[in-house]
């Protein structure tokens, strides 16, 4: 198997030109030697026939005539007369015995062997059946005239071989030029470049793996360049809960009053938390946009939901919160369980957090003409049409809501809602005044 | 000295409060742009730290509000944008320094004071007049080599009055420069403590422009 392209069209190419070209010098030799036989044969008949006829009219002498040789070429010819099973004529380089098998052959063309020579044998009856005429000629001779016939119409042939491989090679080059040219693009470009590929006049077959090599290109700098902005980012928010710890430290380092010593040791405490929160969180964000695709599995988002309620449930008894959980029935859905958990969980920890001291908090799922709808509203202050509008920004946080948010929950909600293929709506409650979230999708099962 | 404060973050804004008020500072803390732009225009503050990332009114264009409205306050930016274009934007907007999150809150002391010094024309943090010599850094006071023990508004009281020294001040600028935001401001105070600085520094020192205010002549000598 030969991998180079221009390889394979070129021995395609050559290999079948080869096979034709020895097939058509194999129906030229053959035509040709059929038409020579032909034509020889008929020579030897016309001299057989002249033979006879001057048998019939002249030499009466019984004695063994011998014929002079003419010409150069006459050895390669022969001729024996016999009369009564008597030799009365011969040509000189004929032999004694006749050239055929008397009795056996008296008419036609026969190819026989005498003395190591091959000859063509014309044998015929004169009028009389006691005179046989035998009128031979070389075989050899008849392939040298082929040949020297040949010669002529095979020699172009046998160059245009070598000339039509050489231009065959120069076109398939040619060819594939704009596929060695992409190669070559590609070989030298940067590690790190990821600028689309520029082949002007890229043929129509190679087009699609310039668009899909830049599509892939795209891709991936779209990829790197919202990690890097990720990752900015996210070292820009580390800085000020980093900084809040310290200021809070180097202020219960000065202060000389205790209360006021503990108050800030408590503060240094919860900026600690909060760090671990927002590192936590961050990590799962990075999880979710490194990872796609984990187990889809039949999850019941009601009893997801159902979990993210029991655990956030100390947090709001502190708060002296109304937290309540409503489900109707199973709510089918696929999905990766700890993912949709993960996403119950932002929900109800968004509305316990930023909902205030005494305030409710319902969670609701529900599963309802082929959809799973899970809900969860708070008598909290909610949010103007702006601030609902930035949800999901990376670290936008609702300004004057006093709460040490991360930011980063409502990216990762909507980074878990767009995997599953579930629809996020964010609206003011009507029944409790604040805010309302929505996750809605199509119902498995 | 009186500084404002704009940070939205909760806990850091709560210790860099506490902790310029440690070492001398008082601190009005404002958690959002407008909030810190109209108390930049109201000028009551000799110094003021921004952050950049405010809600409301991003802090770049308090910056560029209030200096083209010609308010002069040396503003020190506190950012977690660390990148020289940021920083370079934040200078060129009219910022008077540039601190990157996290800073240390001594560092941020002495910046500030800094700030306070160069807006007042004084190369020197230590100030010094009529044989008075005030360590803002170190919040001491010396007369003729010897320390004198101030209590914390009298020092700023003379902070204040040697800062400006050569200018008459107003009670109510005074006041202004002794007491933040919330704090009840006793009827006579400012008397009280001039009072007290010339028991404790000579009656000299301070001299009361009638119905107008306080002002500290300016010591040729001492420049």
């Amino acid at each position: 198997m030969i991998r180079s392209l221009r390889g394979r069209v070129l021995a395609l190419v050559l290999g079948l030109v080869a096979t034709v070209w020895v097939a058509t010098a194999l129906a030229t030799w053959l035509d040709a030697r059929h038409e020579l036989d032909e034509l020889l044969d008929g020579h030897l008949a016309q001299a057989a026939a002249l033979l006879v006829v001057q048998q019939a009219h002249g030499i009466e002498e019984e004695h063994e005539v011998d014929a002079p040789s003419l010409h150069r070429y006459a050895p390669k010819v022969a001729f024996q007369v016999f009369h009564e099973g008597r030799l009365v004529l011969r040509s000189e380089n004929a032999p004694r015995h006749p050239m055929l098998e008397p009795g056996r052959f008296h008419d036609g063309f026969r190819t026989v062997r005498i003395d190591g020579v091959d000859w063509r044998v014309f044998s015929t009856q004169g009028r009389e059946n006691d005179v046989q005429v035998y009128v031979g000629e070389q075989v050899a001779s008849r392939s040298s005239i082929l040949l020297a016939a040949l010669r002529g119409a095979l020699w172009p042939l046998a160059l245009a071989l070598p000339t039509l491989g050489l231009g065959a090679w120069w076109a398939v080059r040619r060819g594939v030029a704009p596929l060695r040219r992409l190669g070559m693009t590609l070989d030298r470009r940067e590690p790190q470049a990821l600028e689309p590929v520029a082949l002007p006049d890229a043929p129509l077959e190679v087009a699609p793996v310039v668009a899909a090599l830049n599509r892939l290109f795209e891709r991936i700098r779209t990829l790197l360049e919202s990690e890097r902005r990720f990752t900015a980012d996210a070292a820009h928010e580390l800085r000020t809960p980093i900084a809040a710890i310290r200021a809070q430290a180097q202020v219960a380092l000065a202060e000389t009053d205790d209360a006021q010593r503990r108050r800030a040791l408590e503060g240094t405490l919860a900026g600690c938390d909060r760090l671990v929160r927002l590192v936590e969180q961050l990590l799962t964000l990075s999880r979710l946009e490194a990872a796609s695709g984990g187990e889809m599995t039949l999850v019941d988002l009601a009893s997801v939901a159902r979990r993210a309620v029991a655990e956030l449930a100390p947090r709001a008894i502190a708060k002296d919160q109304a937290l309540d959980f409503r489900a109707e029935g199973a709510c089918p859905v696929r999905g990766e369980e700890t993912l949709l958990g993960v996403l119950a969980r932002n929900l109800v920890d968004n509305a316990v957090r930023y909902a205030p001291r005494g305030a409710k908090v319902e969670v609701g799922a529900q599963h309802m003409n082929e959809h799973v709808v899970l809900r969860v509203e708070d008598s909290g202050p909610g949010m103007g049409e702006p601030e609902r509008r930035r949800l999901g920004e990376r670290f936008f946080r609702v300004a004057g809501t006093g709460e040490n948010g991360s930011g980063l929950g409502w990216s990762i909600v909507r980074r878990i809602a767009a995997t599953h293929g579930l629809q996020v709506k964010v609206e003011r409650s009507k029944r409790l005044g604040g805010l309302a979230v929505e996750v809605s999708g199509p119902a498995a099962g | 000295m009186r500084i404002l404060l704009a940070e939205d973050d909760p806990l850091l804004g709560d210790g860099l409060k506490a902790g310029l008020g440690q070492r001398g500072f008082q601190v009005d803390w404002v958690r959002d742009g407008e909030a810190a732009e109209r108390e930049l225009r109201a000028r009551n503050h000799e110094a003021a730290v921004l952050d950049l990332g405010l809600p409301r009114k991003d802090g770049l264009d308090v910056l560029a509000h209030v200096r083209r409205a010609g308010v002069a306050t040396p503003l020190l930016v506190l950012t977690a944008r660390d990148t020289v274009p940021d920083r370079v934007r934040g200078l060129d907007s009219g910022a008077d320094d540039y601190v990157l999150k996290p800073v240390d809150v001594d560092e941020l002391a002495a910046r500030l004071r800094a700030l306070v010094r160069r807006a007042h024309g004084r190369p020197e943090e230590r100030l010094e007049a009529h044989g008075v010599v005030l360590d803002p850094a170190a919040r001491a006071v010396r007369k003729d080599g010897a320390e004198v023990t101030l209590q914390a508004r009298e020092f700023d009281l003379l902070h204040a009055l040697m800062l400006n020294a050569g200018r008459v001040l107003s009670r109510e600028q005074l006041e202004r420069h002794l007491y933040r935001w919330g704090q009840e401001v006793e009827s006579n105070a400012v008397e009280v403590h001039v009072h007290n600085l010339r028991r404790k520094l000579g009656a000299e020192l301070v001299r009361t422009v009638r119905g107008i205010g306080y002002i500290l002549p300016r010591d040729e000598r001492a420049r």
